[in-house]
């Protein structure tokens, strides 16, 4: 699996960082997204699928994999 | 011919339903043009789908009419811009973003956890030292959430009734504009106080933080903004939280099995929360203004056409759940719409969720034998307000 954001348009609401913790984090300025890993293990592959789901500005996307 | 009218949630002949209309505009996305309360005409969407994609283009479709202008009378035509739940784009963006960090952050809300959990405790402990039936609504989950948002703003409890006031007013259907400037107007004169106040001397708390936040930025934040926001998180900080405990608990201790559940296992009450506000949120809709002709769900709208999203029907659709009609507090937490989509996502509900958690935990530990002193069908619901619930909710646990 591999992950991308948008910071452009992430408005910092903080799902993500709430469902997949060992995933995606938030800056301490501006609560946006950062991302800790592009291609996390497959054990979090269900919480970045639900982190996805939950993300309200549809910031975060899947990349097709190599 | 006249259109056929918005439904609206009618909790004295269906508790927890969204009306039955719903199940077959749903199931075949179909769009229907409605007249809501207020007079005007909007197509209404129901399925997940569909609400999903208004909510999350904000390009296609403004939130500049006001959010609940189908329903609240207050909502004028062209009202303040100053108000950021009417704002599009990047405006919306700068606002959004001196939010952020003070009420979304995931460590900032870990850090405000003890705050909730003593404030719940506190509350507990004087409910079960009070007589019985308890009034729970006013004396529990209002007391609880009122406490939060105003501890987290600096509002010391002496003023805390101006948030009370102030809801009553914005959320009561049939208020119009210039009574709800008054009856605001003492809740803003006290914030704009407060802000000058904390740019003299700032402290911890969120009015403070977002001052020092935004005095960096290119463009701080103004007086009347900060007034703007922290107002906004004041009154819809506690009414429409307490609503969702107390409307939360009657779901809970009503639908068979749920509240032993939580109960046998109070770390259920996490997938508790998003199931209750899966089911049970934002009965009357959110509207929405297409900015351009578009085509949705099949359907040719045109530029200014409004929109009502239905919330708790998408929520319910097979699409998202094939047992949607159904609650269960152990359903594995996934999307759902009840805190909204898109950029105008509920800016709160983080904090929501996290009182929501604490207070079910902790009833659920301390008072298991927690239960509803009436009949559900004697329950008295709020009529008025667009925060649906029950008006007050008497219990017991002896």
């Amino acid at each position: 699996m591999r992950v991308a954001v948008d910071r452009d348009h992430c408005i910092g609401a903080g799902s993500c960082a709430m469902t997949a913790p060992t995933v995606f984090d938030q800056d301490a300025e501006e609560a946006l997204v950062i991302l800790l890993t592009d291609s996390p293990p497959d054990s979090d592959q269900d919480a970045v699928r639900q982190a996805i789901d939950r993300c309200p500005a549809a910031v975060i996307r899947l990349l097709p994999t190599k | 011919m006249s259109l056929p009218a918005l439904p609206m949630p009618a909790e004295d002949e269906r508790p927890f339903d969204p009306p039955p209309e719903y199940t077959e505009l749903r199931a075949g996305r179909r769009m229907v043009r409605v007249a809501c309360p207020t007079g005007l005409d909007a197509w209404l969407v129901s399925d997940y789908a569909g609400v999903r994609e208004v909510l999350g283009d904000g390009r296609r479709f403004s939130t500049r009419p006001g959010l609940a202008a189908h329903v609240l009378a207050s909502y004028a035509e062209d009202g303040p811009i100053d108000n950021f739940t009417r704002m599009d784009g990047p405006e919306h963006v700068r606002i959004r973003r001196n939010f952020a960090p003070q009420v979304t952050h995931a460590r900032r809300l870990a850090e405000l956890r003890p705050m909730v959990e003593r404030i719940t405790d506190e509350a507990i402990t004087r409910m079960l030292a009070s007589p019985q039936p308890y009034p729970l609504h006013s004396q529990f989950s209002t007391a609880v959430t009122t406490a939060v948002i105003a501890e987290l703003i600096g509002v010391p409890p002496e003023q805390r009734h101006l948030l009370h006031q102030a809801a009553t007013a914005l959320f009561d259907t049939s208020t119009k504009a210039d009574e709800l400037r008054e009856a605001l107007t003492p809740l803003y004169t006290y914030l704009c106080e407060a802000v000058a106040t904390r740019r003299a001397q700032p402290g911890d708390d969120v009015l403070s933080r977002m001052i020092e936040h935004s005095a960096d930025s290119d463009r701080p934040l103004t007086d009347t903004e900060l007034t703007e926001m922290n107002a906004a998180l004041l009154i819809a900080g506690f009414d429409t939280t307490a609503s969702m405990i107390t409307y939360g608990l009657v779901a809970l201790l009503n639908i068979p099995g749920e509240w032993d559940k939580l109960v046998a296992d109070p770390s259920t009450a996490a997938s508790a929360t998003e199931e209750l506000v899966r089911y049970l949120s934002v009965g009357a809709g959110l509207l929405r203004q297409a900015t351009e002709d578009t085509v949705l769900n099949g359907q040719r709208l045109k530029a200014g056409d409004y929109v009502v999203v239905a919330v708790q029907a998408a929520n319910r659709d097979p699409a998202l759940h094939p047992d949607g009609d159904d609650f269960d507090i152990t359903r594995k937490p996934g999307a759902h719409l009840g805190f909204g989509h898109g950029a105008h996502a509920c800016v709160g509900q983080q904090i929501a969720r996290m009182e929501l958690t604490t207070v079910l935990r902790a009833l659920a530990t301390r008072v298991p034998a927690l239960r509803v002193a009436v009949p559900l069908n004697e329950i008295s619901w709020k009529k008025d307000s667009v925060v649906r619930g029950p008006a007050e909710l008497p219990v017991a646990w002896t």
